[in-house]
C-alpha cells in the first residue's frame, strides 16, 4: 500500500514539474519571442532542449536543499508531500488561469511549509533554511536587475563604436540564441531540482534511500523530462505578459536580460538556493527597461506580478494545510 | 528629480536590510548588491544632472 502511495505521489510531483514547465518555463523564451529572434514554436523547442540537458552541467544542491532544509525530515511523510504538492499545483493553476507570472518555486515551498505546519506545528519548519530561501526571494530579482542594467551600459558603450546598425542587430540576434540557451539551462537546473528534491524527500521519508545518499539518476532524468515536456506544451499568456507588457525589448536588451538572469541563476544554483526563475528574469527585464528611463517600465503590470509573488507562499501554504487536514479526515 | 537614482537607492536599502537575515557564508552577497546599487544611484544621478544642465 505504501509503495502504491509513493508511486502516486511521485507521479503527482512529476505532474507538478510539468505544470512548472508550462507555467514558468515559458518565461525562458519570453524575451527571445518578444525580440522576434525565434518564432514561438522554435523558441519553445530551443528552451525545452536546454531545460533537459541542464543536469549534465549543474549539480543537485538545490534538490538537497528542498529535501532537507525546508521541513524537518522526521515530519516529512507521503501525506505531507502530497498535501504540499496539492497546494502548489492548485496555486499554479489559479495564477496560470489569471495569466500571472507567479512563482512555482514559492508555491512549492509554501505548500511544503503549510503541510508541515498542519502536521506538526511551527516546529516542523527549519527556520534557517526557510530564511535563506526568503532572503533570495528578494535578492535574486535585485541581482538580475542590477546585472542587466550593467550589461546594458556595457552593450550600449560597445554599440556606440559600431556604425553598421544592421550588422550590430544581426550580431545581437545571434547572441540572443546563446543567452536564451544559457537562461534555459539555469532554469532547468534550478526548477527541475525542486521536483527532484520532493521525490528525494519522499524516498528518504519512506526509507528507500539513506539521507546521505545522492539524488538517484532516474529521479534526475524524470524531473528534467517532465519540465522539458511542460515547456513544449507552452504557456503563452505568461510569455505575453513578460515579453511585451513589462517593457519593449530589442535584441541587445534580450541578450542583457537573459545573460543577467542566467548568471544569477547559475550562482544561486551552485549555492543550493531554490529561487524563482520568474522573479529573476522579470528583474532583469526591468533592469533593461530602466536603462533609458523608469517610465519605460510598465509598473502597473510589474506591480501586479509583485502582488502575485507576495501572495504565493501564504496562498499555497493555506491550500496545502487545508489539503493535509482533509487527508487526515479521510 | 532623478527617479531612477531614488529607485536604485531603494533597492540598495532593501539589500542592506537583508544583510543581518543572511547566513554568514553568503552575507557578502547582499552587501555587494547594496554597494552596487549605491554606485548605480550615484552614476544615474550624475547622468541625470549632466543632461539637465
Amino acid at each position: 500500500m505504501e509503495n502504491l502511495a509513493l508511486v502516486a505521489v511521485v507521479a503527482i510531483a512529476l505532474a507538478f514539474d510539468f505544470t512548472n514547465g508550462f507555467h514558468d518555463a515559458a518565461n525562458s523564451i519570453a524575451t527571445v519571442v518578444a525580440t522576434r529572434v525565434l518564432t514561438p514554436r522554435l523558441a519553445v523547442v530551443w528552451a525545452a532542449a536546454f531545460n533537459f540537458i541542464a543536469f549534465l552541467i549543474l549539480k543537485t544542491h538545490v534538490a538537497a536543499a528542498i529535501a532537507k532544509d525546508v521541513v524537518h525530515s522526521d515530519v516529512l511523510s507521503i501525506g505531507v508531500v502530497f498535501a504540499g504538492l496539492l497546494g502548489a499545483i492548485a496555486w499554479n493553476l489559479v495564477t496560470y488561469y489569471l495569466g500571472l507570472p507567479s512563482s512555482s518555486s514559492h508555491a512549492l515551498v509554501g505548500g511544503m511549509v503549510g503541510a508541515g505546519v498542519a502536521k506538526a506545528g511551527l516546529s516542523a519548519v527549519i527556520s534557517d533554511g526557510l530564511s535563506k530561501i526568503a532572503v533570495f526571494i528578494v535578492l535574486s530579482p535585485l541581482i538580475g536587475l542590477a546585472l542587466a542594467f550593467i550589461f546594458m551600459v556595457v552593450i550600449l558603450q560597445i554599440s556606440a563604436r559600431v556604425h553598421n546598425v544592421e550588422l550590430l542587430n544581426r550580431g545581437f540576434r545571434k547572441l540572443q540564441l546563446v543567452s536564451a540557451a544559457a537562461y534555459s539551462l539555469g532554469h532547468g537546473g534550478n526548477d527541475a531540482q525542486k521536483t527532484m528534491g520532493l521525490i528525494f524527500a519522499l524516498l528518504i521519508a519512506t526509507h528507500k534511500i539513506s539521507a546521505n545518499a545522492g539524488v538517484p539518476l532516474w529521479v534526475v532524468l524524470a524531473a528534467h523530462t517532465a519540465i522539458a515536456a511542460g515547456t513544449l506544451t507552452g504557456g503563452w499568456r505568461v510569455v505575453h505578459t513578460l515579453g511585451s507588457r513589462i517593457t519593449r525589448l530589442q535584441p541587445h536588451g534580450g541578450v542583457a536580460a537573459e545573460s543577467a538572469a542566467a548568471a544569477t541563476i547559475f550562482f544561486v544554483t551552485a549555492h543550493g538556493i531554490p529561487v524563482s526563475t520568474t522573479h529573476t528574469i522579470t528583474g532583469s527585464i526591468v533592469g533593461v527597461g530602466s536603462i533609458q528611463r523608469l517610465s519605460a517600465v510598465r509598473w502597473g503590470v510589474a506591480g501586479r506580478v509583485v502582488w502575485a509573488w507576495i501572495l504565493t507562499i501564504p496562498g499555497a501554504a493555506l491550500v496545502a494545510a487545508a489539503s493535509y487536514g482533509l487527508l487526515k479526515v479521510f | 528629480m532623478d527617479r531612477r537614482a531614488i529607485f536604485f537607492l531603494g533597492a540598495a536599502a532593501a539589500a542592506a536590510l537583508l544583510i543581518p537575515a543572511t547566513e554568514e557564508g553568503l552575507r557578502w552577497v547582499p552587501i555587494w548588491v547594496a554597494v552596487i546599487y549605491v554606485v548605480l544611484a550615484v552614476a544615474s544621478w550624475l547622468d541625470w544632472r549632466s543632461s539637465h544642465r
